[in-house]
């Protein structure tokens, strides 16, 4: 007869244990440090003076020695700050001019620069791409003296047009605005339309045959051929723009500083004056903040509305 | 038997790369340190000197053998030159981070008000007054208008370059030719003669700056004659006093004569559109301050050499005086340094001096901000080439005692940005002079303080 004593319950799981555990992979720590200076670096560059500026946001400091808590006053004095009101509603404006007109602008450029049989089309490209690589500080020099009142080059046209040229384009509120908008309708464009035309040469040459066997005409071909295939070029292109022209500081910060009047002060420029010109530091931050939330909000918005990311169904 | 000891083993290649590793992980943290700041008594110096302006340079470069000669230091001096509001920002930041700052650095004085916001300028800025106080007949003899700029609390903090007098620059052919007498007194007769010859000339006796891009710029040529008449924008204890019944007079005084040609909007005093209107004798005087002969019509309008005449302002038949002033530049020592002692000695025996305020008018053109240089019998006998060989130094004594203080504020810029605009504003006539300066109050008490 043989006995057989029962172990304790779960011996035998416990004595097949190190098999399991030889089959199971081993943990290992080299994949996370492969991955950890992309997460250090963004803690540290990304993280850090996120969190820095918010907590500065909640303070009073002049630039020097410590900063003193005062909660969400900084806020509160925003939300009654007439300067600042009016630099959201600049840079709404200038938002506007990217998205409405630089954005169309660039995309019937781009084509044009896709017509079949354009001859030296390096040569336009390279033109109209231009703009954006010269130096801003050039770019407010050669529009400071086309926009000057007495001897500027628009007045000059004006002058030998209509007889008449003594527009005030950068001492006027209103036409400084324009100003602008025209200096970033010219710099910005050519840049744009390379992201178009990059989308246009992708579109398949079947879908045209195919509209044109249907007897598309070219307005028809463009609406429901062209536009439907750029529509994640154009995605992207708009969210870009807007995050760019929310940001705006160059061109009135050299053009017109922001003058007359605050008439062309963006927030970004109301954020650097707060900061370097007042030693409103954590004012400043408390304005950076906001637009951050609203620049990430309303991204998160038209990427959201344009369907960027989603899956094509 | 002995065995040789073992020669050492070479030191593998992980071991050298952790020593560099070391090494320079000390070297980095001993350069991160605030270097020494024991005070220098005597000696061999090193100052680190920082300006924007270059003639600056030169004066200091000059001064050193003086410096040397009188004093327990041997002076050299580092220079970085940096644009004026990059060199408060800079500033900053090196104090900031601890190291890096200058011992001698020039604040011009549109950007010294940043200084002032806190305790920025107690915390950083070396503090004069005891060493006014230490040379005889010194306090009473600098000027308190040019130490008030770059004063807070009594205590002094820099030292201006300049006693910038605004006078009444004319070409004196054209003052003739237009049968314009050398006795009008007042601004109000100016102003009737100037509607005349705008009427009859094209010309213009006085410039307003309307160039939106530069508020402080909009700002002087309104701010010259509002200190002439007796108004101000800060006082003493850095409150706004700029809504008065002067401002307003002075205001209107502009706007009309805008309206009848008396006054012509500039978009620069310094630019393209001014140097057109002197050349075609378009503006055939204006108000402005000493040193706009060399930089604004020595550079613009050379070939009239000799054709220009400096004069007092006229003045205000409601009251004022015959001169306000514009601009400067102070120069301060960083505290609490190693060098804090030398910088100060090195300022006091050039910058300070009676020879070195003469020396800095011969080199520079500014004017001293010492009352008893005036005195001076090689300045009295100084004659302006360009000003037909005037002597202006007879001029400049009989304005000392009407030059007004010019105190600033922390929230200097909000009102220059306020300001600017509704000047502007009211310029265009968009709005009146009393509604101009109210809306400035609103604007600067909604945005100061923050």
């Amino acid at each position: 007869m043989t006995t057989t004593v029962a172990g304790p319950p779960g011996a035998a799981r416990a004595r097949s244990a190190p098999k399991e555990e030889e089959r199971r992979p081993r943990r290992s720590w080299a994949p996370y440090l492969f991955i950890s200076p992309f997460y250090l670096l963004y803690a540290l560059f990304m993280l850090v003076p996120v969190g820095v500026s918010v907590w500065l946001s909640l303070t009073e400091w002049v630039g020097l020695g410590a900063p003193r808590w005062v909660g969400l006053r900084n806020y509160r004095l925003l939300a009654t700050d007439i300067s600042f009101h009016r630099a959201l509603g600049n840079t709404a404006v200038f938002v506007l001019v990217a998205v409405c007109l630089v954005v169309p602008l660039a995309l019937l450029i781009a084509q044009a620069l896709n017509t079949r049989g354009l001859r030296v089309r390096d040569l336009w490209r390279t033109a109209y791409f231009v703009p954006i690589v010269v130096s801003p500080i050039l770019v407010a020099l050669v529009f400071g003296l086309v926009f000057d009142r007495q001897f500027g080059l628009a007045n000059a046209v004006l002058r030998a047009l209509f007889g008449s040229g003594g527009v005030d384009w950068l001492g006027d509120p209103d036409l400084a605005r324009v100003s602008i908008a025209l200096v970033m309708l010219w710099r910005w464009t050519g840049y744009l339309t390379v992201f178009f035309l990059a989308g246009l040469q992708n579109v398949p040459r079947e879908l045209y045959e195919a509209a044109a066997l249907d007897g598309a005409g070219r307005l028809r071909t463009f609406t429901t051929v062209t536009l439907p295939a750029l529509k994640p070029v154009t995605a992207f292109v708009v969210v870009t723009s807007f995050i760019c022209a929310a940001q705006i500081f160059e061109e009135p910060y050299l053009l017109t500083g922001g003058g007359p009047a605050e008439s062309t002060l963006s927030v970004t420029m109301f954020i650097y004056r707060a900061a370097f010109q007042r030693q409103q530091f954590g004012y400043a931050a408390a304005a950076a903040v906001v637009l951050f939330v609203l620049v990430f909000g309303i991204s998160r918005l038209v990427n959201r509305l344009l369907g960027i990311g989603r899956a094509a169904s | 038997m002995s065995y040789p000891p073992a020669a050492p083993a070479p030191p593998t290649r992980r071991a050298l790369l952790r020593g560099a590793l070391g090494l320079g992980t000390a070297a980095a943290l001993s350069a991160c340190g605030g270097g020494s700041t024991t005070l220098r008594t005597s000696g061999d110096v090193t100052l680190g000197l920082w300006t924007h302006d270059p003639g600056y340079e030169t004066f200091f470069e000059k001064g050193i053998p003086d410096a040397d000669r009188t004093g327990d230091f041997r002076y050299h001096l580092k220079v970085t030159r940096a644009g004026a509001p990059d060199i408060v920002t800079k500033l900053l930041a090196q104090a900031v981070a601890g190291r890096g700052t200058p011992d001698l650095v020039g604040f011009e004085i549109g950007s010294f008000p940043r200084m002032l916001r806190g305790d920025i300028a107690e915390r950083l800025l070396h503090d004069f007054t005891p060493d006014i106080e230490a040379v005889p007949g010194l306090k009473e003899d600098l000027l308190p208008a040019r130490t008030a700029p770059f004063s807070r609390d009594g205590r002094v903090y820099a030292f201006d370059s300049d006693t910038p007098m605004v006078v009444y620059f004319h070409r004196r052919d054209l003052f003739e030719k237009y049968g314009l007498p050398e006795s009008m007194a007042t601004w109000e007769e100016f102003a009737e003669a100037g509607a005349r010859v705008h009427r009859d000339h094209g010309a213009s006796m006085c410039v307003v700056s309307t160039v939106g891009s530069d508020p402080g710029q909009v700002v002087q040529s309104f701010q010259m004659l509002l200190y002439q008449r007796g108004g101000a924008f800060f006082d003493a204890d850095g409150a706004l006093v700029l809504d008065s019944p002067e401002a307003e007079e002075v205001l209107r005084f502009l706007c009309e004569g805008l309206r009848s040609g008396f006054v012509v909007e500039v978009s620069d005093y310094y630019g393209a559109g001014m140097q057109t209107a002197l050349k075609a004798g378009r503006v055939i005087g204006l108000p402005m301050a000493i040193w706009y002969k060399n930089y604004g019509l020595v550079t613009n309008v050379p070939e009239q050499k000799g054709r220009w005449r400096v004069r007092a302002l006229p003045r205000f038949a409601g009251g004022g005086g015959v001169t306000a002033a514009l601009g400067g530049t102070g120069f301060g020592v960083v505290e609490d340094k190693a060098n804090t002692r030398a910088a100060t000695e090195f300022l006091f025996r050039t910058w300070l001096t009676h020879e070195g305020q003469v020396r800095r008018f011969t080199e520079t053109g500014y004017l001293p901000t010492r009352r008893s240089v005036y005195e001076d019998a090689r300045l009295g006998a100084y004659e302006d080439d360009f000003c037909g060989g005037q002597r202006l130094f007879g001029l400049y004594r009989s304005l000392l005692p009407d030059v007004p203080p010019f105190h600033q504020s922390p929230d200097q810029s909000i009102l220059y940005d306020v300001l600017g605009g509704n000047l502007l504003r009211a310029y265009h006539g968009d709005l009146s002079p009393r509604q101009a300066l109210k809306q400035t109050a609103a604007d600067f008490r909604d945005q100061a303080g923050r």
